[in-house]
C-alpha cells in the first residue's frame, strides 16, 4: 500500500483487529507514518464467506472516509532521549527502578538488566575497531539505524563483555543481510520464526563459546546466552522487533531467547561451516539462520552412515510446505559428532551428506498440502494448479522431494557425545560475516 | 539517595528519517477506477471485491479492477501496475 501512495495513489489496507499496533509500526517503519487503515475484527482467512462479507460491510464507511478525506491528524513519531534518569535509595535501588521502567516499556526481555551506563557502554566500543556513530546497517524488522554506540547500550543491558562485541556487530550485519530486506516478512510473520546464531574460527574458542550442549541454560552456555541476548535485544530496540507491534507471533517459542553456538570443529570431520560461505578456515566468522521449529531426531543404533543419514532425512520431513512457484524452505541440521565422524569416516564428504539427505528426504505431497485448500488460493503457483484436478487420495499418494534441492541442507557439527541430532526448518539461506573486521 | 543514568537503547528508524506525506485524496470516487490487490488468503479477496461492489453502488461510473500475484506481499510488478491503472486501490493486509 505504501508502495501505491509513493506513485502518488491514494491506497488504504484493510487490517485484521490484532495488527493494528503492527499497522502503526509498520507504516512509521516503512516511511509512510501517516498511513491510514481500515479496520476489521476478525482476521478473513478463518472466517466463513458471510462472515467476511458482513464486516466488510460494516467497515464500507471508513473505507470510503479515508479515501476521500484528507487526514486532519498526523502520527509523531515518539521522540528518543539519549539518556533516562532513576533516583533510587540506593544505586541497587536505582537499578531495580531502571528495569521496572525498561520493561514497562518492553525495551527489556522480562529478566533483569544490567544498567547501560555511559562508563559500560564505553568499556564494550572499546572491544570494537569502530567509533559509536559508525553505521553497520539498518536492522530489520524495522530498520532501526544500528551504530555501535546504540548496539553497544543493547549488549551491556545483556551483560557482554568487549571481547564480545565484533561478535555481536557482526550478527547484526548478517541479519540485514539475509534475503529480501533481512527477512523482514519472516520476523513479522505470525509464525514463531526465529534467528539463531553460529559462529565459527578461533575467536569461538578464545572468547568461550560452547560448541557442545551449546543451547541449554547454565554456566558452560554463560557466552553462548549472553551474546544471544545482546543480539535480541538489538533486534528489539533497533530492529523495533517489539511483540504486538513487528513481532506478530500466535504463539511464540524460546528460540526468540536467541541463541548464539559455535561449530564444534575440533570433532568434525568435514571443513568449518564458514569455508562453505566461502571464508578461510583461520578467520572467524558468524552466521545467522531464521529458523522455524526444531526436532530431535534421535538415533537408537545405527553405525552405518547410510542408516544415520537415512534418520536424519526421515526426521526433517516433518512439517508443512506451500505451493508458491519456488520452493524455498531449508532444513538446519545441528549435528552431533557421534554422528558426523561415523558418516565422514566412511566416505561421506560434507556434500555428499547433504546429497543423500535430499535423495532420501522425501513425503507425500498430499500430507504436506492437505490442510491447505487449493481452489481459488492465489498462494498455488501456476505451476501447481494442475493439483486441483486430483482428488485427496492422489495428492496422498504422490511422494516429492522434501526440499528443492540439497543445498538447501545446512549441516553444522555440534553437540555432545550422543546420537541425537537437531533439525530445525529454516530459511531463507543464511547470511554469514566476518569478525574479524570488527576486532579492536 | 543515588543518581543512576543510563543511555537509551532505543534506535532512530530510518523511515523515520525518510517519511513521507500521504497522497492527496479525491473528493468524491465518481468516474474513478478502484484496484483491489489481493494478497492470496482466503476470505481478502472476498472482503475487497464486495467492497468494490459497495463503491460501484454508492457512486457513479466506478471501474473496478482485482489484482493479485499469488504471493505476499504482492509482487512488485503487480503492484506497480495496479498504482498505474488505478485512481485509488485497496488492499488486505495483516488478513
Amino acid at each position: 500500500m505504501i508502495e501505491i501512495e509513493k506513485m502518488g495513489k491514494p491506497a488504504v489496507p484493510i487490517v485484521s483487529g490484532r495488527f493494528e499496533l503492527d499497522a502503526i509500526a509498520s507504516a512509521r517503519a516503512f516511511a509512510m507514518p501517516d498511513l491510514q487503515f481500515v479496520l476489521v475484527p476478525r482476521i478473513y482467512r478463518n472466517l466463513a464467506i458471510d462472515e467476511c462479507i458482513s464486516q466488510t460491510e460494516a467497515a464500507i464507511d471508513d473505507l470510503i472516509g479515508i479515501l476521500t478525506a484528507e487526514i486532519d491528524e498526523a502520527r509523531e513519531a515518539p521522540q528518543i532521549t539519549t539518556t533516562e534518569r532513576f533516583e533510587g535509595d540506593d544505586r541497587y535501588d536505582a537499578v531495580q527502578r531502571m528495569n521496572d521502567d525498561f520493561i514497562l516499556r518492553d525495551w527489556g526481555d522480562a529478566m533483569p538488566l544490567y544498567p547501560p551506563t555511559q562508563e559500560a557502554v564505553d568499556a564494550l566500543i572499546e572491544g570494537t575497531n569502530l567509533p559509536a556513530d559508525h553505521l553497520v546497517c539498518d536492522m530489520p524488522p524495522g530498520f532501526g539505524l544500528a551504530t555501535v554506540g546504540k548496539i553497544a547500550i543493547n549488549s551491556a543491558m545483556a551483560g557482554a563483555k568487549p571481547e564480545q562485541m565484533p561478535v555481536i556487530i557482526a550478527g547484526v550485519k548478517a541479519l540485514s543481510e539475509i534475503g529480501d530486506q533481512g527477512g523482514k516478512s519472516l520476523l513479522m510473520s505470525t509464525s514463531p520464526h526465529a534467528p539463531m546464531l553460529v559462529v565459527n574460527g578461533p575467536i569461538a574458542k578464545e572468547i568461550g563459546l560452547n560448541p557442545k550442549s551449546a543451547l541449554g541454560p547454565g554456566r558452560d552456555n554463560q557466552v553462548n546466552i549472553t551474546i544471544g541476548r545482546a543480539f535480541s535485544l538489538c533486534l528489539r530496540n533497533i530492529g523495533y522487533w517489539y511483540p504486538g507491534h513487528m513481532d506478530m507471533d500466535t504463539i511464540g517459542t524460546t528460540r526468540k531467547f536467541v541463541h548464539c553456538v559455535a561449530e564444534n570443529e575440533e570433532m568434525s570431520p568435514w571443513e568449518p561451516f564458514h569455508v562453505n560461505q566461502g571464508f578461510k578456515a583461520e578467520e572467524s566468522a558468524i552466521s545467522v539462520f531464521i529458523t522455524d521449529g526444531e526436532l530431535d531426531v534421535q538415533d537408537q543404533g545405527n553405525v552405518t552412515a547410510e542408516g544415520l543419514l537415512k534418520t536424519i532425512a526421515y526426521g526433517s520431513t516433518f512439517g508443512t510446505r506451500s505451493l508458491g512457484e519456488r520452493h524455498t524452505a531449508e532444513r538446519l541440521i545441528f549435528m552431533p559428532p557421534d554422528v558426523a565422524r561415523p558418516v565422514g569416516a566412511q566416505g561421506f564428504t560434507k556434500r555428499g551428506a547433504r546429497e543423500f539427505l535430499h535423495h532420501n528426504a522425501n513425503h507425500s505431497l498430499g500430507k504436506m498440502i492437505q490442510f491447505m485448500p487449493l481452489e481459488g488460493e492465489a498462494r498455488v503457483a501456476a505451476n501447481w494448479k494442475w493439483l486441483e484436478s486430483h482428488t485427496e487420495q492422489e495428492r496422498l499418494n504422490m511422494t516429492v522431494p522434501l526440499l528443492e534441492s540439497a543445498d538447501r541442507f545446512y549441516i553444522l557439527v555440534i553437540g555432545a557425545d550422543r546420537a541425537k541430532t537437531l533439525v530445525m526448518p529454516s530459511g531463507p539461506s543464511p547470511a554469514t560475516v566476518g569478525i574479524d573486521q570488527y576486532m579492536g | 539517595m543515588h543518581l543512576l543514568e543510563v543511555l537509551n537503547p532505543v534506535a532512530t528508524q530510518r523511515g523515520v528519517l525518510t517519511a513521507m506525506t500521504t497522497t492527496p485524496r479525491p473528493a468524491s470516487l465518481d468516474n474513478k477506477t478502484v484496484g483491489l490487490l489481493w494478497s492470496g488468503t482466503h476470505g481478502g479477496d472476498v472482503a475487497l471485491k464486495r467492497a468494490g461492489e459497495m463503491i460501484q453502488e454508492r457512486f457513479q461510473n466506478v471501474s473496478v479492477n482485482f489484482y493479485t500475484g499469488g504471493n505476499y506481499p504482492a509482487p512488485p510488478p503487480i503492484v506497480k501496475q495496479a498504482g498505474e491503472e488505478c485512481d485509488v486501490v485497496i488492499g488486505a493486509t495483516a488478513d
